[in-house]
């Protein structure tokens, strides 16, 4: 036993030879690199490397390189805060954690009390911010809610849709996320009207239930508030389908993609908001090259537009950084928090002092047409949900 | 009782297995406070942590040979009861608006609050055993397994109060390893109390002999019931403190994920012994470590050398089989560690306690 806590000792040792350094810039990495959120992760951290080394090219950061260290939370919040103090203690400058806020806020909060920023990849909850982890955390992302508010709110408008039926999957705070922004548009929208609304679970093989509850409505409504994600959905979608309910599905995000539309051919009618095309039709084109990078990089397409934010993530701290002139915290998150509308690849971006996340943004609308997904519409909702409303 | 033995044999019987145990522990707390380096201390605290837990789950398992899966909800208990009883009262009325007033406006330091939890945890160990020990063999193992689940269902359903599946956030995060090497150095002496009591003495008769010791007297429910009320105790104290480690809970960090790491560290160190729940955590937890640290790539000299990810997983579990290969009883089997036997003990060699306890694989 005395000669393991010899090795062990020894071994520290030889793994604790790092310095924090103010001639580099060095951006941790505290996100998920085996279990299962690393397909959440790890494109998103694609994007961000590819945005690194853009950066990188073109002279680096205050004149310097960029440089990036990792360590992996093996999808565990134990670890997760182990993986936090492992980049800051490699001298990172901004530590990045996990989509999920779940699972990135133990490094989060570790990167808090270090007092360094924070950067969740894709989190879509209020809580990924200062809101659940503190004044120097940011989410790279858009609320769930702006998700739900966008889709009622287009509908209504581009639509004509008057009648809604709200079909809740309690699993997550996401699926949650998107139904409260529907809430909240619904009333502002007049004359249109909730004709129904029901819950299931994302474990449930089915929700014959709940399509009878649908059926037995005098008449079908206009639009179904669909707010639910991966896996579930697909069941789902299907057996809503299948049940000859021909109303159009307005989503969420999280179903963004076209991997899974095999398992519902000739899907139409059918409408997800996008932050960025991961088809190929993006109005910007930029995305578009974009999309063609990062196949070169990784090798494959983007396979849902949750690669985006961490683009978006290292493209705003870097400016933050470039006009604060340094990568202090304090200055930096001063720098963030006057972005008021500030141009990204991926739409417009702002930060307050009270909301570290986005409570309005431009979506694009992606429309599923026999099976064919494309880019039909943008929308912004008309304002912002204020920060109480997303509170409750 | 017969004749009176020596002072060095009473005390190798009583007071040096837990003292040798702590002495384990103090070193890895020193190592690392000399090591300096943060994921390390944290690790060591995460140790630290696991240690209690085993140890809790010593208490009731290893006494009563009654294998429990439902120790985990304890910690859940005194995990919540750390975040109801730390957590600012802003920030708990918005996460958790459904607590009473007098809970809403306690702020009280972390230690009071393990205190707490485990006095919470202890309470409904008393409540769920007073029915669940009148059950014996896999009926009690199934009975403390559905406790597990509904406790589970309970704090991932009761949005008011538990703040559903949602994270708790807002916990105070103490990152020194010290509070987390006395609660576990209390823990030990507290199984190792408990474990030559009287009560201690005759649940392990019950458990070897249940007839035998039913009929000499003892009341087997009753003396079940103790050690579950001072392991569930244990386990909430533990609970409380995973909470103040990572600043965090959730209901599913409570869950299957750290009934089976526990119980199989408990099963690898040796089921029957103090010393075997205590090593098989040292030995396991620096095993993952070490792995960890070669997936994540050593230097050798020029080049550096790592290990595919997913390697630790793998090769634990082969580690993991091949001590219950050689050792089907644990490492430790049912001896404990005392200052007469430096290495590891033999299966058969006089334990402190061998009067109750026939040595041998009879867990």
């Amino acid at each position: 036993m005395k000669r393991l806590t010899a090795i062990l000792a020894a071994t520290t040792c030889l793994a604790t030879a790092a310095f924090a350094d103010d001639e580099r810039i060095i951006v941790g990495f505290a996100t998920a690199e085996t279990g299962f959120m690393q397909a959440y992760d790890k494109p998103a951290q694609d994007a961000a490397m590819i945005r690194i080394s853009e950066i990188n090219e073109a002279g680096g950061l205050l004149g310097k390189q960029i440089e990036v260290v990792n360590a992996d939370t093996k999808t565990d919040r134990a670890e997760g805060a182990k993986a936090g103090l492992s980049v800051i203690d490699q001298g990172a400058d901004m530590v990045v954690v996990s989509c999920d806020y779940d699972f990135g806020a133990p490094a989060a909060l570790a990167a808090e009390s270090s007092g360094l920023i924070s950067f969740f990849l894709c989190a879509e909850s209020i809580k990924a911010g200062i809101q659940g982890v503190g004044p120097n955390s940011f989410s790279a992302s858009v609320l769930a809610a702006v998700q739900g508010a966008t889709m009622a709110e287009w509908s209504y408008n581009k639509k004509g849709a008057r009648t809604y039926y709200r079909l809740l999957d309690t699993w997550t705070e996401y699926n949650k996320g998107i139904c409260d922004g529907f809430d909240y548009m619904l009333p502002k929208l007049a004359d249109a009207k909730l004709v129904g609304e029901d819950t299931f679970l994302n474990e449930d093989a089915s929700i014959a239930a709940q399509i009878t509850r649908i059926k037995s409505l005098p008449e079908e409504p206009d639009a179904i508030m669909l707010c639910t994600m991966m896996p579930g959905a697909v069941s789902a979608i299907k057996q809503i389908r299948a049940a000859g309910i021909n109303s159009m599905i307005l989503n969420g995000s999280g179903v963004d993609g076209s991997y899974w539309l095999s398992a519902v051919p000739d899907l139409s009618n059918f409408f997800v908001p996008v932050q960025g095309s991961i088809y190929g039709d993006d109005p910007n084109p930029e995305v578009t090259a974009f999309n063609a990078k990062y196949k070169e990089v990784t090798g494959g397409d983007p396979s849902t537009q949750y690669v985006y934010p961490g683009y978006v993530m290292i493209d705003v701290w870097a400016k933050a950084v470039e006009r604060a002139g340094t990568t202090e915290t304090s200055a930096v998150v001063a720098e963030l928090e006057k972005m008021n509308g500030e141009p990204t690849l991926f739409g417009p971006r702002t930060f307050t002092s009270e909301l570290h996340h986005q409570n309005q943004a431009r979506y694009l609308i992606v429309e599923t047409n026999a099976g064919k997904p494309g880019v039909v519409d943008e929308w912004t909702i008309s304002e912002p949900i204020p920060v109480a409303d997303l509170m409750d | 009782m017969a004749r009176r033995p020596s002072t060095a044999s009473v005390a190798r019987r009583t007071i040096v297995t837990p003292v040798l145990l702590s002495v384990l522990l103090v070193i890895f707390a020193l190592a690392a406070w000399a090591a300096g380096s943060r994921p390390f201390n944290q690790t060591v605290i995460d140790i630290f942590l696991q240690v209690i837990f085993v140890v809790g789950l010593y208490t009731f398992i290893g006494n009563s040979g009654v294998i429990s899966f439902g120790h985990v909800a304890f910690a859940c208990l005194g995990g919540y009861v750390a975040a109801w009883t730390t957590i600012k009262p802003m920030m708990k009325s918005s996460a958790m608006p459904g607590l009473p007033d007098w809970l809403m406006q306690m702020e009280i330091p972390f230690w009071a609050a393990a205190i707490a939890g485990a006095g919470f945890a202890a309470f409904w160990a008393l409540v769920f055993g007073a029915v669940l020990m009148r059950l014996s063999g896999i009926a009690a193992s199934i009975a403390t397994f559905a406790m597990l689940a509904m406790v589970n269902s309970i704090y991932s359903n009761w949005d008011s109060v538990t703040a559903a599946t949602s994270s708790v956030v807002g916990i105070p995060i103490v990152r020194t390893v010290w509070p987390y090497l006395v609660a576990a150095v209390l823990s030990v002496f507290a199984a190792w109390a408990f474990s030559i009591s009287r009560h201690g003495l005759a649940l392990r008769a019950a458990r070897d002999e249940p007839t035998a010791a039913a009929a000499s007297g003892v009341d087997i429910p009753r003396v079940r019931l103790v050690a579950f009320v001072l392991s569930g105790a244990i386990m909430g104290a533990g609970g409380a403190l995973y909470a103040h480690s990572i600043g965090l809970v959730t209901p599913d960090t409570f869950y299957l994920g750290l009934t089976f790491t526990t119980l199989s560290m408990l099963v690898v160190g040796g089921m029957g012994s103090l010393s075997g729940a205590v090593i098989g955590v040292l030995i396991l937890s620096s095993l993952i470590q070490i792995l960890r640290w070669l997936e994540a790539g050593v230097a050798i000299g020029e080049s550096s050398f790592a290990l595919p990810g997913g390697v630790q997983e793998i090769a634990l579990g082969v580690v993991m089989i091949l001590i219950l290969m050689f050792r089907p009883a644990g490492i430790m089997g049912n001896s404990e560690w005392t200052g007469r036997l430096p290495r590891f003990a033999k299966p058969g060699a006089p334990g402190p306690d061998n009067r109750s306890q026939p040595t041998g694989d009879q867990t």
